[in-house]
């Protein structure tokens, strides 16, 4: 039985989890969707009622009735690398490889509807709430007098991107920011604009979650700092135990959203050291947590991945 | 040319928040190694054995043109 790992070559990250699959002694089959057609070849058949799929690339065959698991890491778009790419080129292959793959009894980390459920922070908001996980209030709208009331009510608001990305061709970054109270939101017309209560925090918190198996780490945030990732503060992630009301709630959001895998920020209130759910990245990065607190997320991935269809 | 008495176009709110996206590092050079399906570095050894590029590529802060740095 086969492991497929779907990202770019370039993916280091993923190349973690290739060694430790190796490790274990688990045959895998790695490409990029983007390679599709080219150094990658697919075929499936319908004949007679019987069902058969290959998978080609580099030497090796994988038959997909053969395959235990597909970790959808961080695969190019479909086609994207074909001589000539086309946006019809793209979804024909898209459609050949996913449909292929969805065919089979192959577990899925994470499930291409479920990540593209999962992706929009609105929805997230939603199933946090009926999770159990405390959720800021939050406000996504292009009405200025919205904005401006929101603003006024909460007095200390952040902005950040609804989609989690950032603008601009080159992208410029998009830090999570504070608004102050007399901004001018007339912009807020021009794109639906996300604002958020701003959580006095003493910590930023991530919490990945692998199949049952959830593990937490903290920053520690410098007074007044807002987005964890931008400004070097000096502190690291450590590993930090998770509550086990917070366990419960992530079991839940995740199986209300059918994921296996899911990379949560929360921010971890001064005051009260209650962990705001901010969002939930269905394929977040987990490289930087490991390197700092030693924790074995990609071990943990090759795992589950490993894991004989039940 | 806009002609007059056009409004003029409006910027998204969040646009006033955006800066320039802080370079990437430079990296040590590695390539993909189809037979083992990791990365090699110039010299033969697996590129997850330098921490550096590990924790440049593995951040969750997006630098242009990335493939693999965003988080999501
Ligand atoms: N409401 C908030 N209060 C305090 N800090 C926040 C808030 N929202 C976001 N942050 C900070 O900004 C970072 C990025 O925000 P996040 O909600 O994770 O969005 P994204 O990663 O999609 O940009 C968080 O990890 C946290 O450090
Ligand atoms: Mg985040």
């Amino acid at each position: 039985m086969t492991v497929l790992v779907l990202t770019s070559a370039q993916d280091v990250t993923a190349d973690l989890v290739v060694a430790e699959l190796h490790e274990l002694g688990v045959p895998l089959v790695r490409f990029d969707p983007a390679d599709l057609p080219g150094e990658v070849a697919l075929s499936t058949e319908y004949v007679r009622g019987e069902f058969r799929g290959y998978l080609s690339t580099g030497g090796r065959v994988a038959s997909v009735d053969a395959l235990r698991s597909v970790w959808v890491r961080r695969p190019g778009g479909a086609a994207a690398h074909a001589e000539e790419p086309s946006a019809w080129l793209a979804e024909e292959t898209d459609h050949a490889l996913y449909g292929m793959l969805d065919s089979t009894d192959a577990r899925w980390m994470n499930h291409p509807s479920a990540a593209a459920r999962a992706r929009r922070k609105t929805w997230q908001m939603r199933v946090a709430h009926r999770s159990g996980f405390p959720v800021p209030a939050t406000l996504v709208t292009t009405y200025p007098a919205m904005a401006r009331r929101f603003a006024e009510q909460y007095r200390h608001v952040v902005v950040k991107s609804v989609s989690g990305k950032s603008p601009g061709d080159p992208p410029m970054a998009l830090p999570t920011t504070l608004v102050p109270p007399d901004a001018d939101f007339s912009g807020v017309a021009a794109g639906p604009t996300l604002f958020q209560r701003y959580i006095a925090k003493r910590a930023d918190i991530r919490l990945t979650s692998v199949g049952d198996t959830h593990f937490a780490a903290r920053k520690t945030a410098e007074a007044g700092q807002v987005d964890g990732r931008f400004g070097d503060t000096g502190h690291s992630w450590q590993p930090v135990d998770v509550p086990p009301q917070v366990a419960r709630a992530v079991e839940r959001y995740k199986r209300h959203a059918s994921l296996a895998y899911g990379a949560f920020d929360f921010a971890e209130e001064e005051q009260t050291g209650t962990w705001w759910f901010l969002e939930c990245n269905q394929g977040g990065q987990f490289g930087f947590v490991e390197l700092d607190t030693g924790q074995p997320l990609a071990r943990t991935v090759a795992e589950w991945l490993a894991a004989e269809p039940g | 040319m806009r002609g007059q008495g056009r409004k003029q176009q409006m910027k998204p709110f969040a646009w006033n928040y955006a800066r320039p996206a802080e370079q990437a590092p430079a990296l040590a050079t590695y390539s993909y190694d189809a037979a083992l399906q990791l990365n090699v570095l110039a010299d033969g050894r697996p590129a997850i054995l330098d921490r550096a590029l590990l924790a440049a590529a593995g951040t969750t802060t997006s630098k242009a043109g990335s493939a693999t740095h965003f988080d999501d």
